[in-house]
C-alpha cells in the first residue's frame, strides 16, 4: 500500500485524531496528501462515519496551529540566524527590501496560499516569520484562508462522496495548473519587458557660444 | 531585433517549460472531468472498507458483507487489506468477490433481497 493509502486506512479506522495529526504535520511543511485527506473526510462524513462540522473544526484548527508553529519557529530561530549572518556577510538592505515586500503583499500571499496555491503555504509561513510580518495580520489572513480551504475541500468530498479518487486526481492536477499559471504570469511579464522597444534617449548638445 | 543576454534566454526557456508543464497538467485535469459520468465506479483499493465500496458502487452494504461472509451489523470499519488478511485471502481475491457481488446486485439481475437479521454473535465475522 502506498503512503496515501495507509493514511486513508488510518483515517477510516481512527477518524478525527488522524485527520488532525496529518494536517498539523503537513501545515508545518512535511509533504503529505492533505487534499486527499480532506476530500476523503468529507466523503466519510457523508457516509456517517464522522460529523461534517467536527471534520471542519478539527482540520481548520490543525492547519492554523501548524501555520503558527511554522511562523513562530521562523520568527524566533530563523530571524536570529539571519541577523547573525547579515551582521557578518552583509545584505541588511536586501532583508529590509524583503520585509517591505512582505508587508505590502503579505496579506494577499498568506490568504491565497492557504486555499488556492496550497503548495506555497508552509513557505509563506516561514517567510512571514523571517520578515517579522505582523502576527495580528498573519493570524487574520491565516484563519480566513484555512477555514475557506477546509470547507471547500470537505464539501467537495461530501458532495461527490462516491468518487473520491477521481476528484482528488482532478484537484491535484488543477493545483499544479494554478501554480503554473502564476509562475507563467511572472516570467511572461519579464519576457514582455525584454522585447518591449526601449525609449530612445535624446542627447541634447549644449553649445557654448 | 532585440538581443537577449544568456540570463534573459534562461527566463524565456523557463517560461516555455512552465507553459508546457501547465498545459500537461491542464490536460490531465480536464480528461477525468470530461469522462466524469462514465467513471462512476472507482477501482477497489486496500484502504477502502466495505461501507465505502458499497457507497461508491451504489449497492446495499449487506450484499458485500454477505459475499465476504461478514455480519453486516455493526458496520465493519476495517480496511479491505485487514479483512483479506483475517480471511487468509489475497487482495485480488477480495476484489474479485466484491466485484462479482456488485455485478449480481445491479440490473439486469434482480434487485438484492433486504438485509438478513444478524444475531449479535454471528460466527461469520473475523474481528
Amino acid at each position: 500500500m502506498s503512503m496515501a493509502d495507509q493514511l486513508l486506512a488510518a483515517l477510516l479506522l481512527y477518524g478525527l485524531p488522524v485527520l488532525f495529526a496529518i494536517i498539523l504535520i503537513a501545515s508545518i511543511g512535511v509533504p503529505l496528501p492533505v487534499t486527499l485527506m480532506l476530500v476523503a473526510a468529507g466523503s466519510f462524513a457523508k457516509q456517517g462515519e464522522m460529523k461534517v462540522t467536527s471534520v471542519i473544526i478539527a482540520a481548520s484548527s490543525a492547519a492554523i496551529l501548524g501555520d503558527q508553529i511554522g511562523y513562530w519557529l521562523a520568527r524566533w530561530g530563523g530571524r536570529r540566524l539571519i541577523d547573525r549572518i547579515t551582521r557578518r556577510v552583509g545584505g541588511v538592505d536586501k532583508i529590509q527590501k524583503a520585509e517591505k515586500l512582505s508587508n505590502r503583499w503579505g496579506g494577499a500571499g498568506i490568504f491565497f496560499s492557504r486555499w488556492l496555491v496550497t503548495e506555497l503555504g508552509p513557505w509563506l509561513n516561514v517567510t512571514s516569520g523571517l520578515t517579522c510580518y505582523p502576527w495580528r495580520h498573519f493570524i487574520v489572513w491565516d484563519v480566513l484562508g484555512e477555514v475557506l480551504w477546509v470547507m471547500l475541500y470537505v464539501m467537495l468530498g461530501y458532495k461527490f462522496s462516491d468518487r473520491v479518487q477521481y476528484l482528488v486526481e482532478i484537484l491535484g492536477n488543477l493545483a499544479w495548473v494554478i501554480l503554473g499559471v502564476l509562475i507563467a504570469i511572472v516570467l511572461g511579464w519579464h519576457v514582455v519587458k525584454y522585447f518591449r522597444p526601449k525609449p530612445k534617449v535624446e542627447t541634447v548638445s549644449l553649445s557654448t557660444d | 531585433m532585440t538581443k537577449l543576454s544568456w540570463r534573459q534566454w534562461g527566463v524565456v526557456l523557463a517560461l516555455l517549460l512552465v507553459v508546457s508543464g501547465t498545459v500537461y497538467f491542464a490536460v490531465r485535469a480536464i480528461r477525468p472531468a470530461i469522462y466524469w459520468h462514465y467513471h462512476q465506479d472507482e477501482p477497489i483499493k486496500e484502504w477502502m472498507n466495505v461501507e465505502y465500496v458499497a457507497h461508491s458502487y451504489h449497492v446495499p452494504p449487506h450484499v458485500l458483507y454477505l459475499a465476504l461472509g461478514l455480519p453486516h451489523k455493526p458496520p465493519d470499519k476495517r480496511p479491505l487489506r485487514d479483512v483479506a488478511a483475517a480471511q487468509n485471502r489475497s487482495m485480488d481475491e477480495v476484489r474479485a468477490i466484491l466485484l462479482d457481488a456488485i455485478v449480481h446486485s445491479r440490473p439486469p439481475y434482480p434487485p438484492p433481497p433486504p438485509p438478513p437479521h444478524d444475531k449479535p454473535d454471528d460466527p461469520g465475522g473475523h474481528r
